[in-house]
């Protein structure tokens, strides 16, 4: 099983696509520090707008925390369209390229296969998180140094001490990279279901647009549907800058992901094993 | 005949508002010469903030402040405090150019008998369009203050004092602010999972933001060098 695992990521290793992430998480994350090391001050004053003219924010708003906070929230829909420029491709692009019918007749079962390129694509989300979680809050506090966190929402800001920072964004990055797991298996049951590259990657990109697109919108109608669109839960991450802590509906995300996962895992599964490769 | 005895009904009558004016000054320009005796102070601060649409844990924070009008605030993180605050309202109050004193009477607050008084721009684009004030007359200090301004709403301030009332320096003030409904675009939030909160946030709108200020360990008239003020 190692075996495979390991042949699955040399195969992810050499696709020049899998680097495509990571360029694009370097190139934005830098242009977001050069952004806020120059005009951070009136992003932030656009920000505050609301209150300023009431209250006086003393302290130093603009720091590594904040800029790392801006970075992730930023990113939320880009990375998983990053996620699954791999995932959906590790299956169909099998098909595409012919290599399926070989790798099929080596004696592994296809379970086995399948949950090796399964653990591979976890592998990469994790190191593609790994870097950004680098990037964003290393050098951010390299640049800007530490400070009180300010979380902004759309209807309040919550201030965090800095001492109570680290843990959370530790905890953010670790749900984070459940929300990304549910991509790939998401864009990996597309890529069970197709024989060419292309399809599960932009089908996987639409269905998380499109719900985003959802969770965004304040109509009445889509407030029934939201609960029930996994993009809703894969922005749990962000709960854990809310103070209180909301535990209860962290675990109901988490749980709800988890269970995306099994049942994304088990119907590519099913599917996999009776999959016709002689066609 | 019926002229001289509307003017002598007028001097009768108006006289005593002369009068009762010039003792509001008199009160008002007491209380500033009580805190012009501080020419600097520091102290430990312990800010308790409770505003609608802001969540943040108390703070303790160090207050440096210099004459005429220089001050700093020191702390580890981010504090929040009214943009109207204590030394705003001393330079209000003793605005004689910008503002007509006027006596309402007296008062209780807290059991400590107050002289109210009110004063009222003489121009109509001053900032403070109404500002009433609490005074202990005994003390030479401000009780309470309703301050109602142009832009920010009012706001409503108590102070409570120890052994620096000599001063007019308090050991606790409280304010209470108006709060305008906060709201940014969720799109630059990227707040897409709050489809349960709608009931949570219907509460909160209208209410007033409260902040509360406690001051400890005052070092007075020490001297302050003016390079705290500038390091920012």
């Amino acid at each position: 099983m190692l075996t495979i695992i390991r042949t699955e990521l040399v195969k992810i290793a050499s696709r020049p696509r899998s680097y495509i992430g990571f360029i694009a998480i370097t190139i934005i994350v830098s242009i977001i520090h050069l952004a806020m090391y120059k005009d951070g001050e009136s992003y932030i004053g656009f920000i505050t707008q609301g209150f300023d003219q009431s209250f006086l924010m003393e302290g130093k708003i603009m720091n590594g925390n904040l800029v790392c906070f801006i970075i992730l929230q930023t990113l939320i829909l880009q990375i998983p369209l990053l996620v699954a420029l791999v995932t959906g491709d590790l299956v169909s692009g099998e098909a595409a390229s012919g290599t399926i019918r070989f790798l099929l007749t080596r004696p592994v079962s296809r379970t086995g296969i399948l949950f090796s390129k399964f653990i591979a694509g976890g592998i990469y989300t994790f190191i593609l998180l790994i870097w950004l979680g680098i990037l964003a809050l290393g050098i951010g506090l390299l640049l800007f140094g530490e400070g009180d966190l300010i979380v902004l929402k759309s209807d309040e800001i919550i201030i965090l001490q800095q001492d109570d920072v680290l843990w959370r964004f530790m905890s953010a990055l670790a749900a984070a990279f459940l929300a990304l797991v549910l991509v790939a298996t998401f864009s990996m049951l597309l890529s069970c279901f197709s024989d060419n590259s292309i399809g599960p990657i932009i089908t996987t990109m639409a269905v998380i647009i499109l719900f985003t697109i959802i969770g965004t919108m304040d109509i009445p109608l889509f407030d029934k549907i939201k609960p029930f669109l996994f993009t809703t839960h894969m922005i749990i991450w962000k709960s854990f800058f809310d103070n209180p802590l909301p535990v209860s509906q962290i675990i109901e995300s988490i749980v709800i992901m988890i269970l995306h996962i099994v049942v994304f895992i088990l119907i590519a599964w099913y599917h996999f094993r009776r999959k016709d490769i002689l066609s | 005949m019926r002229t001289m005895l509307i003017y002598i009904i007028c001097i009768l009558g108006l006289n005593p508002v002369c009068v009762l004016s010039q003792d509001a000054e008199k009160i008002l320009d007491d209380v500033i010469k009580n805190y012009a005796k501080v020419t600097d102070y520091q102290a430990d601060i312990h800010i308790v903030t409770d505003i609608p649409f802001i969540r943040v844990l108390p703070m303790n924070a160090k207050i440096y402040f210099k004459q005429p009008d220089k001050v700093r605030l020191v702390s580890k993180g981010i504090a929040i405090l009214p943009r109207q605050g204590f030394d705003q309202m001393y330079k209000t109050v003793g605005d004689r150019k910008n503002y007509t004193v006027v006596p309402q009477g007296s008062d209780t607050i807290s059991g400590v008998d107050a002289s109210v008084i009110s004063i009222l721009p003489l121009s109509d684009t001053m900032e403070v369009i109404l500002g009433k004030f609490w005074i202990d007359t005994t003390r030479k200090v401000i009780l309470k203050s309703q301050m109602t301004t142009r832009t920010n709403g009012t706001i409503i301030a108590s102070y409570s004092y120890g052994k620096f009332a000599e001063y007019g320096l308090p050991e606790k003030m409280t304010f209470l602010v108006d709060v305008k409904k906060f709201k940014i675009p969720k799109a630059v939030a990227v707040d897409l999972n709050n489809y349960n909160k709608k009931d949570e946030q219907a509460g909160k709108e209208g209410r007033k933001g409260k902040i509360e200020i406690s001051l400890k360990n005052y070092i007075i008239n020490k001297g302050i060098p003016n390079k705290i003020f500038s390091d920012k």
